[in-house]
């Protein structure tokens, strides 16, 4: 008996099977996406928060330790989910719309260390800017290494200090002119780099305590 | 998307594609898979057995052969060569079995042997015989019914392990399953690529029309197979023909054998290149499935060192800078990984490929599930056939540099 057909039949059901395997692939990426999505709301409105108490100084008294409560909070959250995001970003393999979320998060990220600035200024408050400026796109595997390094050793420092440093990691290449024109006026010119209470620039560093001498 | 999770969908959906051939022609067949061809004719049958230094088995060989349950014309051992007592073997056995022929000749290889056998031999049909082979009573009769057919030109047994008792030998157990299986389903749709050399009957007009074995292969049963198959004849396979042969011990005789295979199918891909996508099976899907083979393992070799060696590039600079500046290098989060769905495709194709290899070995054989534990079968899928493309590579690299012989 002639069977085949059955080579053709094979095709069908592994085209049924794989394609069956993409879309679920594509919905279970999209579900973390969504998640990302949801971060980001949230975090938004938080940060939307932020900035009208911020704004509230030049019209009325402001508490300022329930101010300063709010923006370690939130800058608690943010770094939790920044955590979250750089693990469902390096997961996801067919919907990379968790780039377009990253950058997203990059300028609200941006926003809320301006707001970090101002109610500093404004309070007087005794915790400590630290962004990080890092190269999202095509790291070469040197940048790569050092990056995850650095990254660790901040999330240490982060664990280690709680709310007395507000730790900001920031994209810097990926060409949004509010980052470019910071960068230009901090003068961090290198990647990755720290820059601690908007005045020390660190780039290449032997230790944790290289750091750890600009935040006690 | 970038190119390696389109690389890995790409291995994915051949894998996907496979196995869903062996699964439908599997459902398709069930009722059949251990059907005996009906004997409505008798054939006269001539036996060769090439023989280069196989003291040690050629004996048990030539017996297990006389015992067979079908009429058998003629044994002709082909002495090709030996150095050892092979040939006195063969002159005491024939004082007991008068249908029994030595033909002592300088060594040439084992095509160059059959060929001599061949022009030879009286039988209609050929079985091939390899001496340290020991074919089943109803091996051959078991077999015999296919040539019914005019377009029959070779039929093969199911070839099993003699020696199963180390995990090695094991291994190599669940592997000439999992082949002789696959062989049988790939027989429904005339696309068997290799009639093995430890048992084979052929039609001598066949042989004839295509010239003999060629003595310039490494694998002069490939070569054959694939001969006959550009000619339009048909290979078949009977499960429940057995015969069984000595796998390699060890890792070193195991290499040797599997290069060669590889050689000699390197060998046929040249010879038989010019049918690529022409001419029926050999064209449309035995080529096309060596070179498949062929093209993966390099792919999948080449991606395996980019990825070591990029890795641990990075996992070494990572730990550098991280002693450096005095921050651990494991961290909790790199424990839980979160994994992207191609892990999950890929853990549950994997969790098919082992339910495939069970289903092979509870089917083929009773009591071979008791005899292969589920960790023989995990490191049969997860290590053993990782080592093919390695094989291939060495196979290529020896052919490109023509730095290959038989022995």
């Amino acid at each position: 008996m002639n069977q085949k057909y059955i080579f053709l039949y094979a095709l069908i059901v592994t085209l049924i099977f794989f394609n069956l395997g993409i879309f679920l692939g594509y919905m279970f990426e999209s579900h973390r996406v969504n998640k990302i999505n949801e971060f980001y709301v949230n975090s938004e409105m938080d940060l939307l928060d932020q900035r009208i108490q911020e704004g509230a100084f030049d019209v009325v008294n402001i508490d300022c330790n329930a101010a300063i409560k709010a923006n370690i909070e939130f800058a608690d959250k943010i770094f939790e989910d920044a955590k979250q995001i750089q693990k469902f970003e390096d997961a996801n393999r067919i919907n990379k719309d968790t780039i377009f979320q990253h950058k997203r998060f990059d300028l609200l990220r941006t926003l809320f260390w301006i707001n970090s600035i101002k109610i500093k200024e404004n309070c007087n408050a005794s915790y400590h800017n630290v962004v990080y400026f890092y190269k999202f796109n095509e790291p070469s595997i040197e940048q790569k290494a050092k990056q995850r390094a650095i990254s660790n050793l901040l999330t240490e420092l982060k664990e280690e200090k709680g709310s007395s440093i507000m730790l900001i990691p920031l994209a810097a290449d990926n060409n949004f002119p509010s980052i470019n024109l910071l960068l230009e006026a901090y003068e961090v010119k290198e990647l990755p780099s720290i820059l601690i209470d908007e005045k020390y620039i660190l780039t290449d560093f032997n230790s944790k305590e290289e750091i750890e001498k600009y935040l006690d | 998307m970038e190119t390696l999770p389109i690389i890995y969908l790409g291995y994915m959906f051949v894998s996907i594609y496979f196995l869903s051939l062996f699964l439908i022609l599997y459902y398709v067949n069930r009722k059949n898979l251990f059907e005996i061809p009906k004997l409505t004719k008798k054939y006269s049958v001539s036996i060769l057995v090439p023989a280069y230094n196989e003291e040690k088995t050629i004996e048990r060989t030539i017996k297990s052969i006389f015992s067979s349950d079908y009429y058998l014309k003629e044994i002709i051992v082909l002495n090709d060569g030996s150095v050892d007592s092979t040939g006195n073997i063969v002159k005491e056995l024939m004082k007991d079995y008068p249908k029994l022929k030595l033909i002592d000749k300088k060594n040439s290889g084992k095509a160059d042997s059959l060929n001599h056998g061949i022009a030879i031999a009286k039988g209609e049909l050929i079985a091939v015989v390899d001496a340290d082979s020991y074919p089943e009573k109803d091996a051959f009769s078991n077999l015999i019914g296919f040539f019914d057919d005019p377009l029959v030109g070779v039929a093969t047994p199911f070839i099993v392990p003699r020696n199963d008792k180390t995990f090695f030998e094991r291994l190599q157990t669940i592997e000439y399953n999992v082949i002789a299986f696959t062989r049988k389903l790939l027989g429904y749709v005339d696309a068997i690529y290799v009639t093995p050399g430890p048992l084979a009957i052929y039609r001598k007009s066949a042989l004839e029309k295509i010239g003999g074995f060629d003595i310039k292969n490494m694998t002069e049963d490939i070569e054959a197979t694939w001969h006959l198959t550009k000619e339009g004849y048909k290979r078949k396979m009977c499960l429940l023909s057995v015969a069984t042969t000595t796998v390699p011990k060890k890792i070193s005789p195991w290499y040797k054998q599997r290069r060669r295979w590889n050689l000699g199918g390197l060998q046929c891909i040249s010879k038989y290149k010019k049918y690529f996508l022409k001419r029926g099976m050999l064209g449309f899907f035995i080529l096309p499935f060596f070179v498949l083979q062929l093209f993966l393992g390099l792919l999948g070799l080449t991606i395996f060192f980019y990825l070591f060696i990029t890795r641990s590039l990075s996992r070494y600079l990572f730990t550098r800078y991280s002693i450096q500046i005095g921050t651990p290098v494991i961290t909790m989060d790199d424990i839980f990984i979160t994994p992207s769905f191609l892990n999950y495709f890929g853990v549950i194709l994997f969790i098919l490929g082992t339910l495939f290899t069970i289903l092979v070995l509870y089917i083929m054989k009773k009591g071979m599930l008791k005899k292969q534990n589920i960790f023989n079968i995990l490191f049969y899928l997860l290590f053993y056939l990782t080592v093919y493309p390695f094989i291939m590579i060495a196979s290529l690299y020896h052919y490109l540099n023509g730095t290959w012989r038989w022995r």
